[in-house]
Parts: structure tokens; sequence; C-alpha cells
């Protein structure tokens, strides 16, 4: 398969942004909480041609309030993107700061990043808390999608409060025209961000889910036992995206643990290509 | 005496591959100066080996097919599978390379020759490798050249 995308990228190990901005490497090791080895971004794009994975969404976290630091700024991401064709740059704003969503407008406008990645866990915020409307509002206008993190989170310090899918059902409702994407198929609440989906066109789930045991196994459980796969073939088919969460997950393990699910090679297309593409408004 | 010490990069390009890093020691070699001595090398990761073989592309292909079938990436049926496959704290991740941990113990990290005349004395048809497991990503070997 040629020109898939993974939607889900954290480029928290990249060497060269590290040796540019030293800084980025408490703010991974802390507040990311990676212990991983720093890598040149030569690897990842090797990575991402083992397995058919064109381009790449890459995302910053701004934790400014919450943790006193941003995992990237919204500047930094441009500045990788400017470093390889083969990657999408999505912005992130601090959700406590009056001035985040003219942020967001600036990056997307200024910067020309493509959407919108927020971390509830991390940020410490609910999605359906009506002081972060101005923010949806602002992403619904420049029509931009909003990759939340859902479900599980590792990191120490981030409650699962925050990733409960319920949490994210006023956003959809409230914000029609908004494509909102919840990660990691906001495990383990698969069933309530599935119904969730099921519900509003404008919600989509991405793949990124590993929580134990290995890729094959884990996303064996829940989506072909936690929820039947034919669900995900016949009714989600248009809101499931491919994501590997890299570096949590590798993009090679995660995009064949996909493959090896049972989708039909249609459905496998849209996963890995043609959902993302509309998110993207491509 | 002479103590040579140095670390050198590799970038491996597929998820399995031999990589000749002959030339690395033969270089190393004859900039330290030591005539009468050893080479030793080292990888410094856990799910690569440092082997010796011949150089030739059929084998490059042979070995590590060979490791991968008696230490495989995924758990073997019929057991409780690979108790790597967890959320490592230290890591931030699960462990998804058991097999290839395995499979560097099976073929060893560490190899060494010794110096005569200024140059390696190699077998015939040894080429030294490192062997990727995990890859692609940069790999870091140490070489250490001791003598006189």
């Amino acid at each position: 398969m040629k020109g898939g995308i993974d939607f889900h990228v954290h480029p928290v190990l990249i060497r060269e942004m590290i040796a540019r901005y030293p800084e980025l490497e408490r703010a991974y090791r802390e507040v990311f909480y990676c212990g991983n080895a720093l890598q040149p971004l030569e690897t990842l794009l090797l990575e991402m041609d083992l397995v058919g994975i064109d381009r790449a969404v890459v995302v910053p976290i701004d934790a400014s309030t919450s943790r006193g630091a941003t995992v990237y700024t919204n500047e930094q991401i441009a500045e990788l993107c400017s470093m390889s064709d083969r990657l999408i740059g999505f912005a992130s704003v601090d959700p406590h700061q009056a001035s985040a969503a003219d942020t967001l407008a600036k990056s997307v406008q200024e910067l020309g990043l493509r959407g919108l990645k927020l971390h509830p866990g991390i940020q410490e915020f609910y999605a359906d808390d009506r002081s972060v409307y101005p923010i949806y509002e602002c992403a619904n206008d420049l029509e931009i999608p909003i990759l939340f993190h859902a479900g599980m989170s590792w990191e120490p310090r981030s409650r699962l409060k925050y990733g409960q899918p319920l949490r994210f059902e006023d956003v959809a409702a409230d914000f029609p025209g908004l494509k909102i994407v919840l990660a990691h198929l906001a495990w383990p609440w698969v069933v309530e961000a599935v119904a969730l989906a099921l519900k509003y066109s404008n919600v989509y789930l991405d793949t990124s889910a590993l929580f134990f045991d290995n890729p094959n196994d884990f996303l064996h459980y829940a989506m072909t036992q936690q929820v039947p796969l034919t669900v995900f073939e016949r009714s989600l088919r248009h809101q499931i995206v491919f994501g590997s969460d890299n570096p949590r997950i590798e993009i090679k393990s995660m995009a064949r643990a996909v493959r090896r699910l049972g989708f039909s090679d249609d459905c496998l297309e849209l996963i890995f290509r043609s959902n993302a593409e509309t998110l993207l408004g491509e | 005496m002479i103590f040579k010490f140095e670390r050198i990069e590799i970038v491996s390009r597929k998820e399995f591959e031999m990589i000749d890093i002959t030339p690395k020691l033969d270089d190393l070699v004859s900039r330290s100066g030591v005539h009468e001595g050893i080479v030793l090398a080292t990888t410094g990761h856990t799910s690569s080996s440092l082997l010796v073989t011949e150089g030739v592309e059929c084998l490059e292909r042979d070995i590590p097919e060979h490791l991968e079938r008696i230490a495989p990436k995924n758990p073997p049926d019929g057991s409780y599978g690979w108790y790597h496959n967890r959320y490592l704290d230290f890591d931030g991740r699960l462990g998804y390379n058991a097999g290839d941990h395995l499979k560097s113990i099976l073929g060893g990290i560490q190899c060494f020759f010794p110096i005569d005349q200024g140059q390696i004395v190699f077998g015939g048809r040894q080429r030294v490798y490192f062997v990727e497991y995990d890859g692609p990503l940069a790999r870091t070997v140490f070489l250490q050249v001791i003598g006189q």
C-alpha cells in the first residue's frame, strides 16, 4: 500500500530538534514521559517507508499552565515540518489561556499548521468545559480537525478522568461541522467511543491503542472482541484513521497490526489514507 | 601501551539488516599507531548483534531470517507469549521486541581480533557485521584498540 498517513506522531525523539532546543528534552522526558534514545529524523522516515506510510501528522502539546512546559511549540513544529515535506504539522494551545483561540488562528494562518492537538489529561481540562469553547469555534471557523487524546494516559500525573469519551459528546453535538478525532480508541472505553462515532458523523477514532500485550493481540482484543470488527468495517469505515502514537508504539508494528485485523482492502484504504485526507481537507 | 577508543554511529535502513563494519575497524587500527595488540568491537544495544561471517549477500539474508525463526518478534503460539510485552515505565512504552533481545543474545554483542604488524588478522573470508534486529534506527558501536 502506498500513500498512507499516520495521523498521530509525537516527534519527541527527533535529535536535530533537541540539538536546537535542549529544553525539549526535559519536556519530553518529564511531561510526555518517554525514555527512549534520541533518533535522527531520517530513521522516522525510514520506518514510515517500511510500511507504506508516506506522511505523518506531528503534534505538540502546550502544557504551559498545567506543567510549565510545552512539548514542542507551534513554531518548533513548523520548523520541524520545514525539514521534510512528509510531515504535517498540528498546533497545540493552552486551554487555560484566554489567548488560546488567537494563538490557534495565528498558528494556522501564519505557520501553516493544519490541525489542533489537545491532551485533556496532560493539559488538565475537560473537553466539554464551556470555557474552552472559543477554541472549538476557532477551529470550526478555520475548518481544521482536532485530535484529542482520549482514554487511558500513561503519564504519571495525567488523570484518566479527563479522557472519558462522554466528555467529548457536547463538543461533537454543539459543533457538528467540527471534525474531532478521539485517539487511542479511547481505550478502555472503546464501546462508549464507538457509540459516539455511530451517533455523530463528525467523530473519528484513531487506531493508536496499545496498553498491554502487543499490537497484534491488543488491537485484536479492542477491535474484534470489545467491539466486533464488522462494526468498524460496516458502520465506521469512514471514521477510522490510522495512528501509531509513535514513539509510544512503533509505526511499523501498529501498521502491521491494523492490517492483520481482517478489514477489507477498501476499508484499509480508507483507514490508512482517504479518511485522513478528508480530515485534512485534501 | 596505546589505548584508543571510539564510538561510531551506524544507521540501519531496514528492520533486519547486516551491515559490514570491517572498514571501520581497519580505519581505527590504522590511525591508532598500534602494531601489536587487539581490537574489540561492542554494540551498545540489546536488540542488535556483532557477528563474524563470510561477506556474501546470501548470508546477509539467511542469518537474520534464521535468527527470526528461532526467536520471533511475535510471541510463539501455545504459551503466555513474551513477558517483555508489557508496559515499561522507564521507557514510557510497551516492550514489543523480546524476540529481538533474544536474537541479540544468540548472536552475541562483541567480537575481537588480533593485530599484527599494524593490521587486523582476519581469516580469509571473515567480515565483521553489525546486525540490526529492530530497525531502522541510529545505533552506536564501541571500538577499542589496545596494544603497542
